[in-house]
Formats: structure tokens, sequence, C-alpha cells
């Protein structure tokens, strides 16, 4: 081995703790990178697959009835490559446990070629007794322990059915199981879909030769929203509820928008790793440079060139991208796939599939080498100016005048000779001052992240369910009803307050934006929704008006006073322009409020409900087990049981952001304080010799990490509000509106962990001091 | 001597400073030769200019004026390339305070040097000339002043350079350890031919040389031929 190549490994060795420290910096930069890159590749190319495999629906449309005839005339329509007519209905499921509310919702399947939004059968077979055979979503079966084989018992009409379970299924239409938009998180126990002969379902709901949905495919699936408008045309007279395009049907949204933030992680954070590792390679060659000063003067009087010299010091910031890359892409290959089989887990789909992008893993090796031989490069350039004749003189020293501190006459008087060391230090090294302030900012406000998401996701659920939604229970009609049933269902449970509602899809127009949404229908001094706007106002519910959430005011681009039209498919029934009075401030899902007495009769029925709302102590569940017309019975207690069990998988993902921050905070401190430590080797020499013991030197250094990170602290907080700031827009969707101030523990939180960091990374370089050869420094004079 | 021929000739340099406001001049109208296989000592109190002198002839900096011929080349002329490709060929630096590299051995330092050059020695001989064959695999903080300052002409050696340019050699090292020094840099001189230019502020130096160039406040005042050069055992001070 060459002996320059030698000396540069030596470098290495000696410093190994500060290669491997920004080494594991790089490394799990890249390996975020990799990891989900290919993980989201993985899932993306996988529901492609799926979709293509499966021919996954272009449009859908939910209406009142539509028969043959009805279908035949959208298989005419230009556009249409094929359709499908289908009855789906929610209802019931009887369970052993008769305290347990389960739903399903049941999906005619034809029994036909080409199929739109075919199963995958994953288990089982398919329906041979079309009066009889029942196939089951793979995850609800899977939840509720249902084989094939098994008998399941849906409750039709106040009817209940014997099914037998001929296979468990997966549908490109259910990647992300959700019983309607309200319920975010999916509960596979207490929903699923049956999917039954065409010929039953429409026996059993009554829907003989004719349907309640149907799905199309277009030849050109980009013309979705011109076909949209013609296909209103064409359904005028059967009632739609509403036409659901591609990127609008939640499952698939939902799978688009994990895609899409995933992604956006995925670039986000190697830049903020890479970035520090770079700052870090950087001030390391550079100081480097700066204390081989003689050594590369001697270099360049033996014969070696600024070139050999230049490539030497930047080899040793590409070694370090070398390792952290090659651990990164390892460990990101390696992880990518149990990363995504926790994807497919979680949006279902059927088959595995394992795409080996070398692109990815070529990137992350691209990636490191850029950062980091920049890095170098930049750190290294002093080399070009170091003259051979002058390299061999020492350096003058430099001009140093008073610090700030030492300005302050009275206070540097009473402070002791340690604490102005510490202080002097802290003044002086502006460049080391910058460089772990701002360091130490980074990490906190990456530490800032587990505590204030979990946060974020507490107030968001909490807010929805007890600040916003006040309601005990809520129970959904399987079709709307007379407002006398309010009465009906007060007999049957003992309540403290019951109101009815209507929950019914429209579409609303604010110029060429719309969004079809539900519009909730709710007596204007309800006591269920508390209808307040982002200042806290409360919003009142008038006639000719209207109220959105937030997120639906920044879909439509409409602020209060607009006007909207709410559109009408109901057959007679015109569309009307309402005036926005409000918006609601509503931390998940979207919708639009009604007085539902406005809207019963400029929209709907009079005194039509589509649910009630109650407050009540008594045993609702069981008490509406036989109901008729119930489809489902929803407590607000349910509803926050989910959220905490999200929260402990959410925990479990964002202490991954703690272990970012550790790896972060960690490298910055330790490295600076090695080389502050190799730098003063001269001073603490002389403090040693004044009489200074070890230990006393290492609270100087601590002192000084300490006092620059209390800074690092405070500059952290505004960079933290801006980063979750920027995280909030990132995880924003149509269904989350995830903001909350920062609560004032999470900052604490991000304090401790910070403060944690520095002292391990403290304690870490604290055998440098105990090391150093004082004597040795003093006299030193080899390079 | 005039049948010797010119290894370096450095006609009218100077070279000046700026500091602050202030212009230093370090060396003013230098005129000189050296020949080859000659062991020349330039002799001047400090800040008389002989370490500028020693930078310019050796290629590690460059004249404010004038000219510097190696043999018939003028290397004043030389952009940094040639530059760096004239140290490594054909000088050899040994400096006061040794300057090895703390993580290699003595045998690695002396690699170092001889890896990058075109015709280097055997690098085992060179060791046993300096006689440090017994202490090829220590690393300099391992060793003496002495030694280290061996490794640092065994460097300058196994380079085979044309001639051989030692700023204060002895500077840093004790009296006997200097004359050992001393006897090593004049038997590189006489048993391997190499022009050796010592510059130093110890007068007695300048006794074991084949000439003596005294300079001070940047000019030269003095270059004398020494027709019976002592031996470096005999030198004392």
């Amino acid at each position: 081995m060459k002996k320059f190549n030698l000396r540069l490994f030596r470098h290495i060795w000696e410093a190994k703790g500060q290669f491997v420290a920004v080494s594991m910096v790089v490394a799990v930069g890249i390996m975020t990178y990799v990891a989900i890159s290919l993980a989201v590749l993985d899932l993306d190319m996988g529901t492609k697959q799926y979709y293509e495999l499966n021919n996954f629906q272009d449009v859908s449309v939910e209406l009142v009835r539509i028969n043959e005839s009805g279908i035949e005339r959208i298989r005419r329509m230009p556009r249409v490559e094929s359709v499908q007519g289908r009855v789906f209905f929610r209802t019931p499921l009887a369970v052993e446990d008769k305290d347990e509310k389960v739903n399903v919702g049941i999906s005619s399947i034809p029994n036909a070629e080409n199929r739109i939004n075919d199963l995958f059968v994953v288990e089982g077979g398919w329906i041979q007794d079309e009066r009889r055979d029942v196939l089951v979503l793979e995850q609800f079966a899977e939840a509720r322990g249902i084989e094939v084989g098994d008998v399941v018992h849906p409750q039709i009409g106040g009817k209940e059915y014997e099914l037998e379970v001929k296979g468990l299924v997966g549908s490109p239409e259910h990647i992300y199981l959700m019983e309607d938009e309200q319920n975010l998180l999916p509960q596979p126990s207490k929903y699923g879909i049956l999917y039954v002969s065409e010929e039953f379902a429409q026996q059993v709901f009554g829907y003989s030769k004719s349907y309640n949905e149907v799905l199309i495919k277009l030849k050109n699936p980009n013309e979705d929203g011109i076909f949209k408008d013609e296909l209103e045309k064409v359904l005028e007279r059967y009632g739609i509820r509403r036409i659901i395009r591609r990127e609008d049907h939640v499952s698939n949204r939902i799978v688009s928008e994990e895609i899409r933030g995933a992604k956006q992680m995925a670039n986000a954070i190697p830049v903020i790793f890479l970035g520090v590792a770079a700052a870090i390679i950087a001030i390391m060659i550079s100081r480097m440079v700066k204390n081989d000063r003689t050594s590369i003067g001697v270099l360049k009087a033996m014969g070696y060139s600024n070139r050999n010299i230049l490539i030497h010091y930047t080899e040793h910031a590409f070694i370090i991208g070398a390792i952290g890359s090659v651990i990164g892409v390892l460990a990101g290959y390696l992880l990518s796939g149990p990363m995504a089989n926790i994807y497919q887990e979680f949006y279902r789909i059927p088959f595995k599939v394992r795409i080996f992008s070398w692109s990815y893993l070529l990137m992350g090796f691209v990636l490191s080498a850029i950062y980091c031989i920049g890095a170098g490069l930049w750190g290294a350039r002093s080399v070009l100016k170091i003259a051979p004749a002058e390299s061999m003189r020492p350096e003058a020293p430099k001009k140093i005048g008073k610090t700030y501190i030492q300005r302050a006459t009275f206070i540097w008087k009473h402070i002791s000779f340690s604490w102005k060391v510490v202080w002097r230090n802290v003044f002086r090294s502006k460049k080391r001052f910058a460089f772990l302030s701002v360091g130490i900012a980074v990490t906190f406000s990456i530490a800032l992240m587990p505590a204030h998401m979990l946060n974020v996701f507490e107030s968001m659920f909490f807010d929805q369910y007890g600040e916003f939604m006040r309601m005990d229970y809520e129970i959904a009609y399987t079709q709307p009803l007379s407002e006398r049933s309010i009465m009906e269902i007060s007999e049957l449970v003992d309540t403290t307050d019951i109101e009815g509602k209507i929950e019914f899809p429209f579409e609303i127009e604010n110029g060429w934006k719309s969004k079809v949404v539900s519009v909730i229908g709710l007596k204007p001094d309800t006591k269920f929704f508390n209808l307040t706007d982002s200042g806290g106002t409360e919003l009142r519910l008038l006639p000719n008006s209207i109220l959105i959430s937030e997120t639906m005011a920044y879909i439509l681009d409409a602020e209060k006073g607009d006007y909207v039209n709410v559109k009408n498919f109901i057959p007679f029934k015109d569309d009307v322009r309402l005036r926005i009075d409000g918006i609601v401030k509503q931390s998940m899902g979207l919708n639009a409020y009604m007085d539902i007495g406005f809207m019963q009769k400029a929209l709907l029925d009079d005194e039509m409900i589509t649910g009630v709302m109650l407050d009540s102590t008594d045993k609702v569940k069981e008490k509406m087990e036989d109901a008729p017309n119930v489809s489902s019975v929803n407590s607000l207690e349910d509803l926050r049981n989910i959220f905490k069990e999200f929260t402990k998988l959410t925990n479990a993902s964002l202490s991954i952001y703690a272990f970012f921050a550790g790896v972060l905070g960690f490298a910055i401190v330790y490295n600076s304080t090695m080389m502050s430590i190799n730098e003063r080797r001269l001073e603490f020499s002389s403090l040693r010799i004044m009489g200074f013991s070890k230990k006393e030197i290492n609270r100087i250094v601590l002192k000084e990490n300490l006092i620059m990170t209390a800074f690092g602290i405070v500059l952290g907080i505004p960079l933290g509000r801006w980063l979750m700031d920027l995280l909030e827009t990132t995880f924003q969707t149509e269904f989350y509106n995830m903001t909350a101030p920062i609560e004032t523990n999470s900052y604490i939180y991000a304090a401790i962990l910070t403060v944690f960091y520095v002292l391990l990374a403290q304690y870490f370089s604290s055998h440098k001091i105990k090391k150093l050869d004082f004597i040795e420094a003093l006299k030193n004079r080899i390079t | 001597m005039t049948s010797k021929k010119i290894l370096i000739k450095a006609e009218n340099i100077s070279k000046y400073y700026q500091m602050g406001e202030v212009e230093v001049r370090a060396l003013e109208d230098a005129s000189f030769e050296i020949y080859e296989g000659e062991f020349v000592v330039i002799l001047g109190p400090s800040g008389s200019g002989k370490s500028t002198l020693l930078n310019i002839i050796g290629g590690m900096d460059v004249p404010t004026g004038g000219n510097v011929f190696f043999r018939d080349d003028e290397i004043t002329g030389y952009d940094d390339k040639l530059l760096t490709m004239y140290r490594r060929n054909k000088v050899g630096f040994v400096f006061q305070f040794y300057n090895l590299m703390a993580n290699l051995t003595a045998r690695e330092n002396v690699e170092l040097a001889s890896e990058i050059c075109e015709n280097p020695l055997e690098v085992d001989l060179v060791m046993a000339e300096v006689n440090l064959n017994d202490r090829m695999d220590h690393f300099p903080s391992q060793m003496s002043g002495g030694e280290q300052q061996r490794v640092a002409i065994a460097r300058a050696v196994a380079k085979n350079p044309d001639i051989l340019l030692c700023d204060e050699p002895t500077g840093a090292l004790d009296f006997k350890t200097g004359i050992s020094i001393l006897s090593l840099l004049n038997k590189v001189n006489k048993n391997h031919y190499k022009t050796v230019v010592i510059i130093t502020h110890n007068a007695a130096i300048a006794d074991m040389a084949d000439r003596v160039i005294k300079m001070r406040s940047g000019r030269i005042v003095s270059d004398i031929y020494n027709d019976k050069p002592i031996s470096p055992e005999r030198i004392e001070w």
C-alpha cells in the first residue's frame, strides 16, 4: 500500500470515533432513503399491478336505483370501455358477543368474465350455490377468525341469513378498508365486506334486475373528469347520490397519499442527514488541514503536488461517505423488506411484490459521494493556499481582543477562573459556537417530532371525538326515515338528549372547483356538534346558508361570504345556491353543515333524517341490537379506544425520530468536542500544569457544551416550529387537518432528549482528555 | 573548482514581503553558484535571509526578482507543476525539527518520499546507511531527536536527489548528536557525491564546508572557498 494511503488510514484510525459518528449520520440518511424508496416502490408497483390485474374501476356511481337499460345507456357512452352494476348495502352481522356491533357491506359480484373490481381469491374457491355461498374480504376474515367453511349471519331487513364462506378474497377496492370516510382508521374486526351472487343480493335487497351502484372502466382513464359531467346528464333520472372518480376513491386516495408522503420523507430525511454530515465533514477536514499545516508543507517540499494533497484530504471524506453509504445502502435494502411487508399488510395487497431497483441503491452511493466529496473538497480547499516555505514557520498568533462578556467588567470580575475559561472560549470560537448551536438546534427540532406528532394525533382525535362531536352515540339508519323514528329510539333506550340528523352526500361547487361530501343537517341549536371557526367564534346554522370545514374551504378555494352551489342529484329536486356563513374548525374529515329544517325542505324531503345522535348511560348497543333499520351504532368511547390502539403503533414509528435526533446530536457534539480538545491540547496542558485536575478540565468542556446546547435549544424552537409546520403540510390530507400548537411538554421532552445526547457525546469524548499527555503536548513538535 | 559543473546558479535574487504597511526585504540582490558535489554552508544570524534563500533554490518559494537556474533550466520560470516535479526529483530537504509524519514508522516515512520520485534508492540500503536498521519500525514518538533527524536525512536521500538542502539540521540537537548528523551529511556528500547545502547560524559548522557563504540583513557578504575542510568529528562549539 502506498505510504500516503497508509497515512490516510492511520489518520482515520486515530480519529475512529469521529469517523464512525459521521459515517453513521451518512448511513442513517442513506438507509432511510433506500429503505423508504424501495418499500414505497413495492407498494406503488404492487398497487398498480393489483389495479391492473383485477380491473380496478375508473369511476363508480352511487345512486338510488338503476335498471339494465340504464346500465346499457352507460355502456353506449363513447368513453366507456366496460360497465358493471352492483347492489351494495351495509347491514349488521350477527356475532357471538351480543354487545359487539359488527357491520358488513354486502356487495354483489356478477358471474361474468372481465369483472370490474374483480376479487383475488386468497383461500378457498368461488361461489357455487348462488343462494347460500359467500366470499369474505380477507382482512375482515383474518381479524374475526373466519375460515373457509364457516357460516356467517348477516341481518338483512331484520332477517338473519345463513351464508357459507366459500372463499377468502382480496379486493383492489379495499386495499385500505374503511366503513366510511368519517372513520379514518381501519377496524377490520368491526367492518368487513361479504360478496354474494348478484341474484341473491338483488333478491334480499329488493333490487330485482336493478342496482344501486355502477362501476365503470374508461377507454382513457385520464378523461374521468369530462366523463363525470357527461355521466351526470345520462344518469339524471336515476337519482345519483355521488360519482366517485378513481382519485377520490377513499382506499385509493389513502394509499396514494401514503405513497406521496413517504416519497417526500424519503427525499427530505437524507437531505437533513447528509447536510449535517457534510457540515461536520467540512469542518473536520478544514480543522485537520489547519492542524496538519506543517505536514502539508513537508509533503509539498517532498514533491507531492497540490492535487495529490487535496485528494488525500478529500479521501478522508470519501471514506466516510463510502462506509456510510455501504452500511446505509445495505441496511436500507435489508430494512426495505420488512417495511414493504408492513406496508403490504397495512395496505392489503394479496400478493407480494418485491422490486429490486438498482437505481435507488446507486442513488444512495451517488448522494453520499456528492455530499461527502463536496464537503471534503470544501474543507480541504485551504491546502492550496499553504505555501511550503511559509508552512515551516509557526503561524503568527491571532490578534485577540476582549470578548463581549469581558467587556462587562462588573460581571467578569465576579466570575470564577474556570468559568472565565469557559465563557472566553464560548465567545472566542465563534465558528464552533455557530456550528454547535445550529447542530443542536437541528437535533432539538427533530427530537421535537415524536412528542409533537403524538400531540397532534391526540388533539386531532380528542378534538374530533369529544370537543367537536359531543354525542355519546351516533346511530345510522339503513335508509332515510321520518323524524318519528327519534321517538321510537327514545322508547327503546333511556336518553338524556336525542337529536335527529341528516348525513347525505352532495356535490358542492365553487366556480370550477367541486367536491362531493357528506353534508350534515343539524338542529340550529344542536348540542352534539361544537361548530366554531379557527378563532373560536361559535358558528350558527341558518337557513339559506352553509358552513364548510377548513379542508373543504381549502379544496374549494372558498371563504366566508362566498356563494356555493349545492348540486342535487335527487330526481325532481333543484340545485341550491347558498352563502358560506363560516368555516368550521374540524381536524378530521371534510364536511358541510346545514340547518336540518332548511336542508330537508331545499334538498331532500320534509321530516327526513338518516340517523340520530344521543346521550345516554343506557346499554344502547345491546338495546339497538334488534332495532329495525339501524345500520350502525357508534359510541365516541369506541372511537377513542381505536385511537389508543393507533397511538401504540404510532409511538413505535415515531420513536425512530428520537433515534435519528440522537445520531445527529451525538455526531455533532462528539466531533465538535473532539476537534476542540485536539486543538486545545496546549491550553489544557497549561491548565494541568497550573494545577487543574482532569475532571476539572472535563467540567470546563462540559460547561462550554452545555452553554452552546442551551443556545442551540433556544435557536431550535423557531427551527422546530418551522419543521413541524413543514411536516404538517407534508402529511396534510383531505382526511386530516394536522394543525396543533406545539405544547410546552413537547419542548421539554425534546430539550431533555437533546441534553441527554449531548451528555452521551461528552461522556465518550472525555477519554480524550484522560489520555492527553500534557508534557508531550507542551514540547511536541512532531506534526 | 571551476572545472566542476554548476548545479545551482542564482542571479540577483531578491525577496520582499509586505507586512502591513512595511515592506520587509528578506533577500536583496543575491548572486552565487553552487557546484555539483559541493558541501556548502550558508552562515548567518537569524533574520539574515538564509532560510529564504534556501527555500528559493529548493523551489519552495519564488523570488520577487532575479533568476535561479538548476543546471541549464531556469526554475524561476517554472509553474507550480514544474516546481513540484523539481522538488520531487531533484531536491531533498532536511528540516531543523525533522517534520516526520507522526503516524508513519521510520521506514514508512522514508518510503513516503521514495515512492513518488522517478529514481529512488533502495530504502533498506538508505536505512542501513543512516544506521537505523534496528529502528525501522519505530514511530517518531518512540525515537530520540537524533534518530528522528537520521530518518529525515534518509527520507531526503532515498529520493536520490541532486541536492540536499538542510535548514539548521543540528539546531534542535545536543552537541554529540549534532556532530553525528553532520558526519552523516558529510558521508552522503562524499560517498554518494550529493551536493549538500546547510544553512546555520553556528559558525563552527562552516569549518567542514568546501565553501561558506555568509549572509547578513538579506545580503551575501562573503563567498569563501575553504581549502582545508575539517572532518565533522573535529568540530566543536
